[in-house]
């Protein structure tokens, strides 16, 4: 190629015009593009350390889970058998909801919370070890709590990722290809208009030069006629019909070079 | 110890039930001491606990294991060495001591039962249910039970041929059975279980009812201050809570009559000191000993004592229990191992 990526386009003056407005609207278009991948990058960022903060207390909360359930085990015995058969519908659920940031639509998990449902297994360990099946419950709704955070924001931070990825390919493309090709072809149009003025400009003035050159010679014409007349007649009888005839030749003459 | 009583004194015990009181002395001649324990808390894995456990009376009953060690094997282990002992002195003792060795089955049996009520309550398929019951609570029908499809049917054809039959003919109605919550079905045959096995000790007679009325009034007011502190804000009413205390114990009848009415744990505490053995239980608990915890210390303390006397069935009882603690320290210090918490692995009670 020879480096000059240009739009194929016949160059006309409204070609230019439309050409101009295909920049700005690229220009603006990279600004607003640029804009929202700094929003979503910002927003990545803080959403990767709040991964990784969270990451830590899970793994916390979860050892404490692990660790209060063995020791409901030592209080209440083996109750794992009677709290399976027993458990009828979750009693834990979570939604998923919708959030939107500079435009682009994050999934996140919420714990729906039932406040007014009752447990039917809150009864477990009654004469044995109650206390630390209870203890040991709310250590593993916190776990779940705190999973439940997790999983939104590693969702959000995949979905976030793609967008970015998305949207710097899209910023780079007008930056590098889409707006160097518009530039390069506005300045291919006009310096094709301009060598088309150019060469109008060049036409006029040989033509005004042929012209001045036919008027040049026709003067020294009439200027050697008059004086062959006045050689021959010195009477001036003949000057005006000859005058009048004169201004009738050079308007055929004139003709002559205009129209042949 | 002349007696006119058929069990218990020092002339006639022996003849039917010596030999079974020197296998059961020389179990618990086995039960690990605080040189084991100290051996076990300075493992770093469950395979070095295994190593530890062959050289005590365990010996090598893990040794068929695969090599990554769960605690849940562990404790299956000890559970199943447990019932084979158990079931080697049941299968050759005669009466009154076969009925004794019987009762002490029951409680675990309450607890099968209970687990095939709620499998079939649910629909589940019952006959896999048999494998998750306590080995130690296997009654005959459980053969038949893959016959049964409905609770109906369950009261019918396999409970009524337990010998949980009279409890639960006495407490629980057929469609009582659908509608009450799990826990209370539960609390309300044991309930009736320790009862009559109290009656039945109370009519042995001798160092048995010394022993066992001791240990088993205990055992009734440790449910009866459990059940009332667990039911705070449950939907357990006040006279529902009345009814799962057992009839027998030191707090009856006017420390459970106080405690049916009590909204809050302080107020258990205080009815509670009037009464020196709780008294001094509660002031021993602290954020890193709670009230379980001292429960079971204060039960280990009087399994120990059945030892001390002879010529009564208490031993066999107290075995069992001080076993069943045994596992519940193995298990817990496995668990604080395999989970790097340490620093909470000396929260078991030692017995000897």
């Amino acid at each position: 190629m020879s480096g000059k990526n240009r739009i194929p386009i016949f160059p006309t003056r409204m070609a230019l015009t439309t050409m101009k407005s295909k920049l700005k609207g690229a220009v603006t278009g990279h600004s607003l593009l640029k804009k929202k991948s700094d929003a979503l990058t910002i927003r990545f960022r803080a959403i990767l350390s709040k991964i990784l903060q969270n990451k830590q207390l899970m793994g916390a909360t979860m050892r404490e889970a692990s660790f209060s359930l063995a020791a409901a085990k030592y209080a209440a015995g083996e109750i794992a058998h009677t709290v399976y058969e027993n458990t009828t519908t979750a009693t834990m659920r979570c939604r998923l909801a919708n959030e939107n940031v500079a435009g682009v639509h994050l999934p996140t998990f919420e714990r729906i919370k039932d406040e007014g449902a009752s447990n039917p297994q809150e009864l477990t360990g009654l004469a044995k070890g109650g206390q630390q099946i209870n203890k040991s419950r709310e250590q593993y709704v916190k776990a779940i709590e705190s999973l439940i955070e997790l999983a939104s924001l590693q969702t959000a931070f995949i979905t976030l990722d793609e967008v970015i990825r998305t949207t710097n390919r899209r910023v780079n493309a007008i930056e590098y290809v889409v707006k160097p090709r518009i530039e390069n072809t506005i300045s291919y149009i006009i310096a094709e208009l301009d060598e088309g003025d150019r060469e109008e400009f060049y036409r006029l003035k040989k033509v005004q030069g042929k012209k001045k050159r036919d008027l040049a010679a026709k003067e020294a014409e009439k200027a050697q006629k008059k004086e062959l007349e006045g050689v021959l007649n010195p009477g001036s009888s003949r000057h005006q019909p000859a005058q009048q005839r004169t201004i009738l030749e050079e308007g055929e003459e004139d003709n002559l070079v205009l129209f042949s | 110890m002349f007696g006119t009583r058929g069990h218990g004194g020092i002339f006639t015990f022996n003849r039917n039930d010596g030999y079974f009181e020197a296998l059961v002395r020389g179990y618990r001649a086995g039960i690990l001491t605080q040189a084991d324990y100290a051996n076990l808390i300075q493992c770093d894995a469950l395979e070095d606990m295994k190593l530890h456990l062959a050289q005590t009376d365990y010996g090598d009953f893990l040794a068929n294991e695969p090599s990554p060690l769960h605690t849940t094997t562990i404790a299956e282990k000890c559970l199943e060495r447990l019932v084979n002992e158990f079931v080697h002195i049941r299968n050759q003792a005669v009466e009154p001591l076969a009925t004794f060795l019987d009762y002490i089955t029951y409680g675990y049996m309450i607890d099968n039962v209970v687990l095939l009520i709620t499998g079939t309550l649910h629909d589940r398929d019952v006959t896999e249910l048999i494998e998750k019951c306590h080995p130690l609570g296997f009654f005959k029908s459980m053969a038949t039970l893959s016959a049964v499809h409905s609770v109906a049917e369950l009261y019918n054809t396999v409970l009524i041929d337990t010998p949980l039959a009279p409890y639960i003919q006495n407490c629980l109605l057929e469609e009582e059975l659908d509608e009450m919550n799990i826990e209370v079905i539960r609390n309300t045959l044991y309930k009736a279980y320790l009862e009559d096995f109290y009656n039945y000790c109370k009519e042995l007679g001798g160092e048995t009812e010394m022993i066992m009325s001791d240990i088993l009034q205990f055992e009734a007011d440790r449910r009866a201050i459990n059940i009332t502190i667990n039911s705070f804000g449950t939907e357990l009413t006040k006279d529902d809570r009345e009814l799962l205390y057992p009839n027998f114990g030191v707090l009856y009848p006017e420390g459970t009559s106080k405690l049916a009415k009590t909204d809050d744990i302080d107020q258990v505490k205080e009815i509670l000191n009037a009464y020196v053995a709780y008294r001094d239980i509660i002031s021993d608990t602290s954020a890193e000993k709670s009230l379980e915890d001292a429960f079971f210390e204060y039960e280990v303390k009087l399994n120990k004592m059945a030892f001390q006397t002879q010529f009564g069935y208490g031993v066999f009882y107290s075995y069992i229990k001080l076993r069943e603690q045994e596992i519940r320290n193995i298990v817990w210090i496995a668990e604080c191992i395999s989970q790097q918490m340490k620093s909470k692995v000396n929260q078991f009670i030692p017995i000897f």
